[in-house]
C-alpha cells in the first residue's frame, strides 16, 4: 500500500517495458497470464477485491495474486464453455443468464447461484430506475406543492401554445417560477 | 430508495467494496474461451461478475486457510496452489496451477518488503 509495484515480467519472456503481441504494444501490467491474445481483468481491481476479502493487516504476494488472476479467468472460461453447451441443448442463440446459471449448477458451484440470482435481480431492478426517468421519478422525489407549481407550469405552457402567445398565462403560484418557456410569437 | 448505479457491477453484497469487474473484459474473455463465438445477452456478463467475485472470495479465502496453517502473515502461491488442490470443484485450476509452480525459465519478480 506504499509504493508502486516495479513493472511486471510477462509470462513471454521479454525484458523490455513493452511487449508485443501481434506487433501491438501491451503494457506490461496488462498481461497476466497466457501469451495469446486473451483479454485478461484489469490487476488493479483484482488487486482490491483481494485485499478486501482479507484482514487488513494480510500481505498478498504478488505472485499469488497473479495466479489468482489467472485462475479467475480460467473460471470464466470454464463456465462460459459449460453455458454454451447449455445453450446449444436448449436450441438457442443467446447466452442468457439462465444458462450462466445452470452452468455454474452443473460445475459444483450450486452455491453460488442462489447470491448470484439476487445479484442479477437487484440489478435488473436498478437498470429499470434509471430507464424511468422524467415525469414519474421527479413526482416520487417533489412535494405536493412542487407537484403542483410543476402542473401549472405545464398548463401554463398548453396554454401558451393554444393562445399562439398573444396572452400572457396568469399563474397564481405563490413560488417563483423557474425560468418561463420561450413564448412563441405571433406574425400579423 | 432508488441510488444511482454508479458501477454497472454489483455493489450490494456487504463482502466486497464498490469495485466490480469490467464487463467489458468478461465479455472479452467470454468470447475467447470458444471458437464458436455464440451471442451473449447483454445481462450475461452481468452474472459472471458477480460469479466471478463469489469464485475469488472462496479461492482467496481457502489460500488464506493455508497461510493461516502455515503460521505466516503473507499469502504466497504455494497457498493458492494448496487451495486448488485441496477443493474438489477447484480440480479444473489442477493443471494451470502445476505448470505454473513447475515454471523456472522466467525469474519471477522479486517481492518487496
Amino acid at each position: 500500500m506504499d509504493h508502486e509495484p516495479p513493472p511486471e515480467t510477462p509470462t513471454i519472456c521479454c525484458r523490455s517495458n513493452f511487449v508485443f503481441i501481434d506487433r501491438v504494444a501491451m503494457e506490461p501490467m496488462d498481461i497476466v497470464g497466457r501469451t495469446k491474445e486473451d483479454a485478461s481483468l484489469p490487476k488493479a481491481t483484482m488487486t482490491k477485491i483481494i485485499k478486501e476479502m482479507l484482514p487488513p493487516d494480510v500481505r498478498v504476494a504478488r505472485d499469488a495474486q497473479d495466479l489468482i488472476i489467472e485462475c479467475c479467468v480460467e473460471f470464466i472460461n470454464l463456465i462460459s464453455s459449460e453455458s454454451n453447451e447449455v445453450c446449444n441443448k436448449e436450441e438457442k442463440r443467446t447466452i442468457a443468464p439462465e444458462h450462466v446459471l445452470k452452468a455454474l449448477q452443473d460445475l459444483g458451484f450450486g452455491e453460488y447461484v442462489e447470491e448470484v440470482y439476487a445479484a442479477y435481480e437487484q440489478h435488473k431492478l436498478e437498470t429499470v430506475d434509471t430507464v424511468k426517468t422524467g415525469k414519474w421519478s421527479n413526482v416520487a422525489e417533489m412535494t405536493e406543492e412542487q407537484a403542483l407549481a410543476e402542473q401549472q407550469r405545464m398548463f401554463a405552457e398548453a396554454r401558451a401554445r393554444m393562445n399562439g402567445g398573444a396572452t400572457v398565462p396568469k399563474q397564481p403560484d405563490p413560488e417563483p417560477q423557474g425560468p418561463q418557456p420561450p413564448q412563441p410569437s405571433l406574425n400579423t | 430508495m432508488r441510488q444511482p448505479g454508479a458501477y454497472s457491477g454489483l455493489r450490494i453484497s456487504g463482502k466486497t467494496g464498490p469495485h466490480s469487474l469490467p464487463l467489458a473484459r468478461i465479455k472479452k474473455i467470454m468470447k475467447n474461451s470458444s471458437d464458436e463465438v455464440k451471442m451473449i445477452s447483454g445481462e450475461a456478463p452481468i452474472v459472471f461478475s458477480k460469479a466471478s467475485e463469489l469464485f475469488i472470495e472462496e479461492l482467496t479465502k481457502r489460500a488464506w486457510m493455508m497461510t493461516l496453517q502455515a503460521k505466516r502473515r503473507t499469502l504466497h502461491k504455494e497457498d493458492v496452489v494448496s487451495a486448488v488442490i485441496k477443493t474438489d470443484i477447484f480440480d479444473f485450476l489442477v493443471n494451470l496451477v502445476s505448470e505454473n509452480s513447475g515454471k523456472s525459465e522466467d525469474p519471477q519478480p522479486v517481492m518487496e518488503a
